[in-house]
C-alpha cells in the first residue's frame, strides 16, 4: 500500500511535468526552426537557425523570402521595456497600498458596512464588462496609450490579490509583538514598520512575483488601450504576422525571450517562496 | 517619589455586552511584587492591558509614578510588558531584542551596549545574544523578554502569565529566579496570573479576582490562613478546603454543624470576638483546609468518626477520603501505614483554622468583628 502509493504519486507527478513540460520544449524548438520547418511535426529542427531571433531585435527587417512572404516588423526592446516599467511599477503601488489596506483590516474594525470583501468586487465581473467604460475613461483623461494609463489601470485590479494575499500573513502575525514594540516607545505606525513588515518581507515578495506575472501577461486591456507608444509584450507578440500568417517562429522566439525575466525573478526570490507560502520562519 | 508606583481607581471596562472588569481598585507600592490571581475570563488580563494602554477603560483612573496616564498612549506611559506568549521579536537576535527599547529612546550607542551585556549577565543570557530570538525555547524567550522590558527601567513592569508555556520543571526555577531578580534590582511588578502556586511563591502581595472584582487583598499567607469569602478558600490552596454546608447549632455550649445525616462538632472554635452566635440555627459553610484536620484511630474528645473511603499517596503525604455518611472530607496526614480502606476513623479540626461563611453573602463570619 505504502510503495504502491509512492509510485501513484511519483507517476503522477510525472505526468504533470510532462503536461507543463510539452509545451515550452515545442516552443522552443519552434524558435530554431526556419520557415519550411515551422508547421512540420518534427521536434528537433532540421536546419536549425536563429532567423527569429534576429527578427526581434531588428527594426523594420524585411523578412521576404524566407520566411515565405513579406513582413514588416518591430524589434521588441521598446515593449520589453514598456512592460518593465508599467508592470513593475504597478506591481510596486498594488503591493504597498495591500499591505496598508491589509494591515488596517486585520488590526482595526472598518466602520459600518465597509468590509474588505467590497474590494473583490472588482473580481466578481467579467473584465471585458470594464473595456468599454475604460476606453472612454481614457479618452477623455488624455491616457490612451500612455504607460501611466496601464499602470494606474493594472494596479487598481490587481491590488484586491494583494491585500488578501497579505491579510492572511498579518493575520497570523500576533498583535502582542506589535503591543510590545508600543510599549517599549514607537508609535502604532513606527511599531508597524519595524516589527510587522519584517516578519511578513517574503510574504510581500511572493504576493509581488503573483502580481506581476499576472500584470506581465495581461492581454485584453493592454490591446484596447495602447496602439504604438505604450504597447506591452503580449500585444507587441501579435504583431508577428506576415504575408502569409503568423510569423511562428519569431512568435515562440519573443516568447522565450519574455519567459527569461520571471524566471530570473523566481530563481532570486525562490528562497522567500517557500518561506512566503508556508510562513514557517516566523515561528521558528 | 511617590511611594506607591501604580494606583488603579474604579476601573471598568466592557466588551460591547460584556463586562470585563466591573469595577477594580487596587495599588502597588514601589519595589513591590503584586499578583493578580483568578481563573481565565476573570478580567485580570483586561485590567493589566488596562493599565498598559492597550485597551481604553470606560471608567476609572490608572496613576503611575504619580502621573494620571488614564488618557495617554501606551508608549507614554513608562510601563514595561511581558507576554504570555509571543513575547520577544523573532526576527532580531536576543542582543536586539534586549536593545529594542533603548534603541527607540535614542540612548547613545555605547551605553545601550553597556546596559545590554549588564543584562545578559544578570539573567544568564551572554551565550545567547546572537541567536535569533525564535529559535529559543520558550523559557528562554520569556527570560529575553524580561531582559528587554527592565533593561529601560520602567516605573512598573507587568507580567501577563509569563510563565504559563513553560516546562513545569524550569517553572519553578524561573519563579524564584523572578523573584531574586525583582528583589536585586528593586522593580516594582504587576503579576497576573492563573496559578495559585505561583501567586503565593512570588508575590509580596496578591490580589484575588473573579468576574471583574478584586475579592481580597493580601499578602500570600493573609490570603491563605484568612480567606474572606468562599471563592478565595476554594481558589486559593491545593488540596482544595473542604467545604460543608449545614445548620450551626449549640447544645451544652458547644457549637456543632448539622448537615443532613452528618455532625461535625466545632470543639473550641473560638466564637467570642466573631458574630458567629448570631448565627446558630442558620445554615452556613463550614471551611477547613484537608491539613488542618487531625486523625486519629482511638475515639478522643471532641472527635467524631467517619470511615476511610480512598486513600491515596503523594510522596511525602498521605491524602485520606473520609466518608460521614453523605458527607466527603479530605484530610492530610503524614505517611503512615496503620491505616486502611474501610475502617473507622476519628477527627478533629483544628479550632483556631477553622472558617464559618455566611451562606448567602458567601462571606467568612470569623474576619467580621463584632
Amino acid at each position: 500500500m505504502g510503495t504502491a502509493s509512492k509510485v501513484l504519486r511519483i507517476v503522477a507527478i510525472a505526468i504533470y511535468m510532462v503536461w507543463l513540460i510539452i509545451p515550452i520544449a515545442w516552443t522552443l524548438s519552434l524558435s530554431f526552426k526556419p520557415y519550411l520547418e515551422w508547421r512540420s511535426p518534427h521536434f528537433w529542427p532540421k536546419d536549425p537557425t536563429l532567423l527569429n531571433y534576429k527578427i526581434l531585435f531588428f527594426y523594420e527587417r524585411e523578412i521576404a523570402g524566407t520566411t515565405g512572404g513579406t513582413a514588416l516588423t518591430k524589434p521588441m526592446i521598446t515593449p520589453l521595456i514598456n512592460t518593465l516599467i508599467v508592470v513593475g511599477i504597478s506591481t510596486i503601488i498594488a503591493v504597498i497600498i495591500g499591505f496598508f489596506t491589509a494591515y488596517g483590516a486585520s488590526r482595526y474594525n472598518s466602520p459600518g458596512p465597509f468590509s474588505l470583501y467590497f474590494t473583490l468586487l472588482t473580481r466578481m465581473v467579467p473584465p471585458a464588462t470594464f473595456v468599454t467604460p475604460v476606453l472612454v475613461y481614457y479618452r477623455t483623461l488624455g491616457l490612451l496609450d500612455t504607460q501611466l494609463g496601464l499602470i494606474l489601470l493594472y494596479a487598481a485590479a490587481t491590488v484586491t490579490y494583494s491585500i488578501w494575499i497579505l491579510k492572511g500573513f498579518i493575520d497570523q502575525i500576533p498583535r502582542e509583538w506589535e503591543e510590545a514594540a508600543i510599549l517599549e516607545g514607537l508609535s502604532p505606525f513606527r511599531a508597524m514598520m519595524k516589527v510587522t513588515l519584517p516578519l511578513i518581507k517574503s510574504s510581500l515578495l511572493v504576493s509581488g512575483l503573483f502580481i506581476f506575472l499576472m500584470n506581465y501577461s495581461e492581454f485584453l486591456f493592454a490591446l484596447v488601450l495602447t496602439t504604438k507608444e505604450a504597447v506591452t509584450l503580449p500585444v507587441h507578440l501579435t504583431t508577428y504576422v506576415g504575408g502569409s500568417g503568423a510569423l511562428y517562429g519569431a512568435q515562440a522566439a519573443c516568447g522565450i525571450v519574455a519567459s527569461i525575466i520571471p524566471l530570473i525573478i523566481g530563481y532570486v526570490i525562490q528562497k522567500h517562496l517557500i518561506t512566503g507560502l508556508t510562513f514557517g520562519m516566523v515561528r521558528a | 517619589m511617590t511611594e506607591t508606583s501604580l494606583i488603579v481607581e474604579n476601573l471598568r471596562k466592557t466588551f460591547r455586552t460584556t463586562v470585563a472588569v466591573e469595577d477594580v481598585t487596587f495599588e502597588v507600592r514601589r519595589g513591590e511584587f503584586f499578583s493578580l490571581l483568578g481563573p481565565s475570563g476573570c478580567g485580570k488580563t483586561t485590567t493589566l492591558r488596562c493599565i498598559a494602554g492597550l485597551e481604553k477603560p470606560d471608567k476609572g483612573r490608572i496613576i503611575i509614578g504619580g502621573k494620571d496616564v488614564t488618557n495617554l498612549p501606551p508608549q507614554m506611559r513608562n510601563v514595561g510588558l511581558v507576554f504570555q506568549e509571543y513575547a520577544v521579536f523573532p526576527h532580531m537576535t536576543v542582543y536586539e531584542n534586549i536593545a529594542f527599547g533603548l534603541e527607540v529612546k535614542k540612548f547613545p550607542k555605547g551605553e545601550i551596549h553597556k546596559r545590554v551585556l549588564r543584562m545578559a549577565e544578570l539573567l544568564n543570557l551572554e551565550e545567547y545574544l546572537n541567536i535569533r530570538a525564535g529559535r529559543l525555547a520558550q523559557a528562554l524567550m520569556q527570560r529575553v523578554a524580561l531582559a528587554r522590558s527592565i533593561v529601560v527601567e520602567p516605573e512598573i513592569l507587568l507580567l501577563d502569565e509569563p510563565l504559563t508555556l513553560v516546562d513545569a520543571k524550569i517553572k519553578e526555577l524561573m519563579r524564584r529566579e523572578l523573584r531574586r531578580y525583582q528583589k536585586e534590582l528593586g522593580i516594582t511588578i504587576l503579576h497576573v496570573t492563573h496559578d495559585q502556586l505561583e501567586a503565593m511563591m512570588v508575590s509580596d502581595r496578591i490580589g484575588v479576582m473573579c468576574q471583574g472584582k478584586i475579592l481580597q487583598i493580601g499578602t500570600p499567607i493573609e490570603i491563605y490562613d484568612k480567606p474572606d469569602s468562599i471563592f478565595v478558600a476554594r481558589f486559593i490552596g491545593s488540596p482544595t478546603m473542604n467545604l460543608i454546608e449545614g445548620r450551626l447549632e449549640q447544645h451544652n455550649d458547644e457549637l456543632f454543624l448539622d448537615a443532613d445525616d452528618a455532625r461535625i462538632p466545632l470543639y473550641g472554635v473560638p466564637s467570642e470576638k466573631s458574630k458567629l452566635n448570631s448565627y446558630i440555627g442558620k445554615i452556613v459553610v463550614l471551611g477547613v483546609r484537608p491539613e488542618d484536620i487531625e486523625i486519629s484511630t482511638q475515639p478522643m474528645k471532641g472527635y467524631f468518626t467517619g470511615k476511610i473511603a480512598l486513600i491515596e499517596s503523594i510522596g511525602n503525604k498521605l491524602e485520606i477520603i473520609v466518608e460521614l455518611n453523605s458527607i466527603t472530607l479530605y484530610a492530610l496526614s503524614p505517611p503512615r501505614t496503620d491505616l486502611k480502606v474501610g475502617q473507622s476513623i476519628h477527627l478533629k479540626l483544628r479550632p483556631m483554622k477553622v472558617h464559618i461563611f455566611d451562606k448567602t453573602t458567601e462571606k467568612n463570619i470569623m474576619l467580621e468583628e463584632v
